[in-house]
């Protein structure tokens, strides 16, 4: 056993979703909370905000989910 | 149910407090065919594949069967949805062009609907979008369209331009235009189909998770007695994520869609 890492594959590959979600949890935060703020200030635009909002959270859940491919294919 | 079953084979009710599935993979493939027709084999997925593309087209055929000047309850459900994907999708998005891509649009946002809530649905209980093909096929189906639009609208300045933005300081250049590279031909259709695949296995895998083990340990209590209490706070987790995967599964069609008509606009309107 000794030097065989197939053991901690699965572990390892946790470890790495759990890093590669950091960065787009962080940046859904900022993208959400900037938009409730834009809407608080001007209520009659929310429509456009909110789509423009899904839009920020697709682009930025990007980086998540290629670390999610990458925990199954590793 | 057989995939209940199928865990509660598994499960140490004794020993365990939550249910966890032997291998995940037995939860989404279904090998087992259930009838054929000719040489086609029809296993579950693929039955269900079928069944939501007739839903789909059974909802639209009655919801628009007469049209009145004052609709039934049902057809103003059906006509505000489509009333949603033409204004709220296609003509926000793409422009006064955007009425060519409503039936597309429209097409893709009902059939992912109904295919996710086939995860919520009892007695289903399987969402379609988590096999991977399906997703795949939709991605590659937005990735022609927008490609071919691109390239026939700009021709051969679709390309051009993305490799080599105009607009940019001249150092950075070649950096740009290969990020813009990489993230138009490659990661668009990519992460289009990987979004909605991981939000619904990751939904059903949860519902699966909390509901299975809150019945397991529920319907044990002859046998282990108080410990079967252990099922009730996963019964109530699980309905808690039953609610919540009702609004995951109408936001991911609604994203799906969205950004199937952000990537065709974008090919429209060339021109940065």
């Amino acid at each position: 056993m000794e030097g065989n890492i197939e053991i901690l594959k699965g572990a390892i590959a946790l470890i790495g979703y759990g890093l590669a979600a950091v960065g787009p949890g962080v940046g859904i935060g900022i993208v959400v909370g900037n938009a409730i703020t834009a809407m608080a200030r001007q209520p009659e635009m929310a429509g456009t905000i909110r789509t423009t909002m899904f839009l920020g959270i697709a682009f930025t859940e990007a980086l998540a989910l290629i670390g999610f491919v990458l925990f199954f294919i590793a | 149910m057989d995939q209940l079953i199928l865990a509660s084979e598994e499960c140490d009710v004794v020993n365990e407090v939550i249910c966890a599935p032997a291998d995940v993979k037995e939860l989404f493939e279904f090998t087992e065919v259930i009838f054929s027709i000719g040489p086609l084999g029809f296993t579950r997925t693929i039955f269900l594949f079928f069944l939501a593309a007739f839903v789909v087209v059974g909802l639209l055929y009655f919801g628009l069967r007469k049209r009145r000047m004052v609709p039934s309850r049902f057809g103003v459900v059906i006509e505000s949805l489509l009333d949603f994907v033409k204004n709220g999708i296609a003509k926000e998005i793409i422009g006064p062009e955007g009425a060519r891509y409503v039936p597309y649009l429209t097409a893709i946002f009902l059939f992912i609907l109904v295919g996710n809530l086939f995860e919520v649905t009892p007695l289903i209980n399987f969402p379609i979008t988590s096999r991977m093909a399906i997703p795949a096929f939709l991605a590659i189906v937005t990735y022609v369209i927008f490609v071919f639009i691109g390239f026939g609208k700009n021709k051969f300045r679709f390309l051009l331009d993305t490799v080599w933005p105009k607009h940019v300081p001249i150092g950075l250049r070649w950096l740009v235009g290969i990020i813009e590279l990489v993230s138009i031909f490659l990661l668009r259709p990519f992460t289009l189909a990987v979004r909605l695949f991981a939000n619904m296995v990751a939904g059903h895998l949860m519902l699966t998770l909390l509901l299975g083990s809150g019945v397991i340990f529920l319907s044990a209590f002859p046998e282990i007695g108080l410990k079967a209490l252990v099922g009730i706070p996963w019964f109530a987790l699980g309905l808690g994520i039953y609610l919540f995967e009702i609004v995951v599964s109408v936001l991911q069609a609604y994203i799906f869609t969205l950004l199937s008509a952000v990537y065709i606009q974008s090919s429209v309107h060339f021109e940065h």
